[in-house]
């Protein structure tokens, strides 16, 4: 009896080892097509295409249904799958022409009907969060199946990037299916199709064989899981149940780089990281107060020691890369604690002045360390600092009603600033910061309505070197982004942090598990 | 019998109407406004007032709640914010996971905990209470964040033999029809996605089961010790029946009582505590829904969520009742 037990509980045991070691393997079982497992961090909330609004879900969708534009980040320029040419007829109308025999997967045409219908989609559907993307369109019209004129509410030389988050989706399709073409009819003309979405869970993409833009080397499927723990996320990368691990956090690169089989690549970010001081609030009323704190804090001491190195220094709202940067933006404010101490005291405050400084915990890279990084060099500046934190939600809600007088924060996909630089810094943009201006509003009006390219890029920099004199934000980095990838796939992450199937190859004679 | 369910069922129901209140009144007193929370960075004043005149934000707490309560009489919880679906059809699609999660980790406890107990309980102050009392609290006081990526590290990094996260893997073919896959795979018999959900299932298990597994070995444990010092255990012995027999037939059983009401109120935990747990491992389950919702500020699917959370575990409590009346038959459940 005694015998027999041990034996079953040798059986047991093996079959569970099997077992183990087939997951071991991961998702190589019985495989013959190539496939790119991706651990991210975001998730799409939703089977209806307009109901969220992150960039994981914009990625996912521009490459399997298509927007109506995209950026070439490196070239700088904007392109699309489905406009063959586009004209301003006047400042506030746009004319597309677009291209013939544009297909979704199921030979369905692509036509003008279908952008009037995402436009109307992305405008009025019930769930929509992605309004803000064609707010700024009044009318669109069809003289003909290729042809789209849009009516700008405004002169508008910004449009295409709004448009580049325009989803577009078929007309016929909604009309046969309702609510549930999205979930029933994936149907796009994007180099990749869904296969499977499960909301926050994973996505499945995979290759449509026949599109100009796959190649053979490009995996047959790709698999967006959404893995939020980093830990999870480092560890499955290391034994391949993933290949490419977005957003490897500072204390974890050494875990990467020290395996074998993954290698690390690092990727600047579009995503802008600033102090945000409330000018309807004491002492940040005060524009000397403002320049104390830029100066009291030495930012390429926290770079070094918090962020070990993963952060470029802003020196003004963007950066390189970023649409009309201007190197030689004035003033550069340097470390410099002394200096901050006499602003203070200018702005009169020669005892120093007590402030609340709230942070977001763990929703930025190391966001609550870097906190608590800055109050000694802002003690020793003259600023008496109570850190808050509290828990996202309470404080968002706060930011957005304009209720927290300084705060740490990041504003992301900033490509082309004039969009961001008009919600933080205009008059009337959001009260999340509460600055108003004359002189900077007349200057982002002007640069939104310039379609004279050199001439909105100066006035582009003319409004950042005044907003950066001002100080109502403090500009402090884009973080670089570590990506950890399995050695048998070639990728290159993109700075907006978009993942493209197409950017995606595997390393012959591997094949991806 | 029927009479005394009925009674409880009825007894519930205020339960449920002050926890939906309670719930209703509390979210909507915290700070955070989900027309904000979803509406994103770059969404206008009038997007954000829209998306509340939309969600009924606009209208006084009590006339939401109202209007929640007359559409939960018919099981409708709404729609959510964040998801936009219905809040019960979310419920129904995520709930199978973490049932399975909570039932395969009461199992593991059972399994570890009750015979390390009764082994302890039956040899007191041996080697073998020792090294079970130290295991019992061991589970006890251990966190289960910590536990959870330990194990990753361990199991799915170093060793390589588990998957670090997840519920299955993508491709391994499944026959989904009650959306419990191991269940599933054996109506199905799909060998292949049984092995493949059981590996996926045992680490996040372990790791939800190990506090409970601590606790049924220390109450197993001081059960059995009371019993065993009981007359007629030495009546039994003195009978001349074997020492297995006095601890499983005659102890254990009798010690029974107190086991069935710690699985029973810790499995109600379990379901409703594995929101840690689900987000180390990605588990698609309703706790992690529930952490999506808390963030999110979505009222409708929080209530919800609190609401099963409610009848589960009244319903659990009732099974438990039940079982007390098979334990002991000198229970009878209609007095």
């Amino acid at each position: 009896m005694a015998k027999n037990s041990a034996a079953r509980r040798k059986t047991f045991l093996a079959a569970l080892a099997t077992a183990a070691l087939t997951a071991g393997i991961g998702e190589a079982v019985a495989q013959t097509k190539t496939r790119v497992s991706i651990g991210v961090t975001e998730t799409i909330a939703s089977h209806n295409l307009y109901a969220d609004s992150v960039s994981l879900m914009y990625a996912v969708f521009c490459q399997s249904y298509g927007c109506m534009f995209d950026r070439d980040y490196a070239a700088g320029i904007y392109v699309s799958r489905i406009v063959d040419k586009w004209e301003v007829k006047d400042p506030t109308t746009w004319v597309f022409n677009l291209k013939r025999g544009v297909k979704r997967s199921n030979g369905e045409e692509v036509t003008a009907a279908d952008i009037l219908h995402s436009i109307n989609r992305a405008k009025n559907d019930a769930q929509s969060r992605q309004k803000h993307n064609v707010r700024y369109i009044a009318s669109a019209e069809a003289p003909d199946p290729y042809t789209v004129v849009m009516k700008t509410t405004e002169p508008l030389a910004t449009l295409l990037d709004f448009l580049r988050q325009l989803i577009i989706t078929s007309k016929a399709q909604h009309d046969a299916l309702g609510e549930n073409a999205d979930r029933e009819a994936p149907l796009g003309f994007g180099p990749y199709r869904i296969r499977q979405l499960s909301v926050d869970n994973f996505v499945a993409l995979e290759k449509v064989a026949g599109h100009n833009e796959v190649k053979p080397e490009n995996p047959d499927e790709v698999i967006f899981r959404i893995q939020k723990e980093a830990e999870s996320r480092v560890t499955a990368l290391l034994n391949g149940e993933i290949q490419i691990a977005q957003f490897i956090p500072p204390q974890l690169v050494g875990r990467v780089e020290a395996a074998k089989n993954v290698k690390l690549v690092w990727e600047g970010s579009t995503e802008i990281m600033f102090l945000a001081m409330s000018p309807k609030q004491k002492p940040w009323d005060k524009k000397e107060a403002r320049q104390a704190l830029a100066y009291a804090i030495d930012r390429d001491a926290i770079i070094k020691a918090i962020l070990r190195g993963q952060a470029e220094r802003l020196d003004g709202p963007i950066g390189p890369g970023q649409y009309a940067y201007d190197p030689n933006l004035a003033p550069k404010y340097t470390y410099d604690p002394k200096k901050a101490r006499e602003l203070l005291a200018k702005a009169g405050y020669p005892d120093g002045v007590e402030i609340d400084f709230y942070t977001p915990v763990a929703r930025y890279i190391a966001d609550k360390q870097i906190a608590e990084a800055m109050l000694p060099m802002l003690e020793a500046s003259g600023f008496k600092v109570t850190l808050k934190t509290p828990e996202w939600g309470t404080l968002w809600s706060n930011v957005q009603k304009g209720g927290v007088p300084f705060y740490y924060m990041g504003r992301g996909t900033v490509i082309d600033p004039s969009a961001a630089l008009s919600q933080y810094f205009e008059t009337g943009g959001s009260p999340r910061i509460g600055y108003s201006n004359p002189e900077v509003d007349k200057l982002l009006q002007a640069e939104r309505q310039e379609f004279n390219e050199p001439k909105r890029i100066e006035l582009l920099r003319q409004s950042m070197a005044l907003i950066t004199d001002e100080a109502p934000a403090h500009f402090m980095w884009r973080h670089k982004l570590a990506w950890g990838i399995a050695q048998n796939v070639d990728y290159k992450p993109l700075a907006t942090t978009d993942i493209l199937a197409v950017d995606i190859k595997m390393i012959p004679r591997q094949r991806a598990r | 019998m029927i009479a005394y369910f009925i009674r409880r069922l009825v007894g519930t129901i205020p339960v449920i109407l002050m926890i939906s209140l309670l719930v209703f009144l509390l979210l909507h007193a915290a700070p955070g406004d989900p027309a904000e929370m979803l509406a994103g960075d770059q969404a206008s004043e009038a997007d954000i007032l829209e998306a509340r005149a939309r969600w009924g934000l606009d209208q006084p707490v009590l006339v939401q709640y109202w209007r929640f309560l007359i559409n939960a009489l018919s099981f409708d919880f709404g729609r959510s914010f964040r998801y936009d679906e219905s809040v019960m059809g979310l419920i129904a699609e995520r709930f199978p996971a973490s049932l399975e999660l909570a039932i395969f980790a009461t199992l593991l406890a059972i399994a570890i905990g009750v015979p390390l107990g009764v082994w302890a309980g039956s040899k007191p102050n041996s080697w073998v209470d020792h090294v079970g009392s130290i295991g019992g609290f061991f589970g006890i006081s251990m966190p289960n964040f910590w536990l959870g990526i330990m194990l990753v590290l361990l199991l799915a990094g170093s060793l390589n033999i588990l998957p670090s996260s997840g519920r299955h893997t993508f491709g391994v073919p499944d026959d989904p029809i009650t959306g419990f896959l191991l269940i599933d795979s054996i109506l199905g018999l799909n060998w292949e996605s049984f092995k493949d959900a059981m590996i996926y299932l045992i680490m996040p298990a372990f790791v939800l089961g190990i506090n409970m597994t601590g606790i049924l070995m220390r109450v197993t444990r001081s059960s059995m010790l009371e019993t065993l010092s009981e007359d007629f255990i030495m009546t039994a012995r003195a009978k001349g029946l074997d020492e297995r027999s006095v601890i499983w037939r005659h102890g254990f059983r009798n010690a029974l009582i107190l086991v069935i009401t710690v699985v029973g109120l810790e499995f109600g935990a379990l379901l409703s505590g594995s929101i840690i747990v689900e987000t180390i491992f990605s588990w698609p389950g309703i706790g992690n829904l529930l952490l999506q919702g808390l963030t999110a500020r979505d009222y409708p699917l929080i209530t919800g969520v609190v609401i099963v959370y409610t009848s589960l575990f009244v319903v659990v409590n009732l099974i438990v009742d039940i079982c007390y009346a098979a334990a002991d038959p000198r229970i009878r459940l209609a007095k």
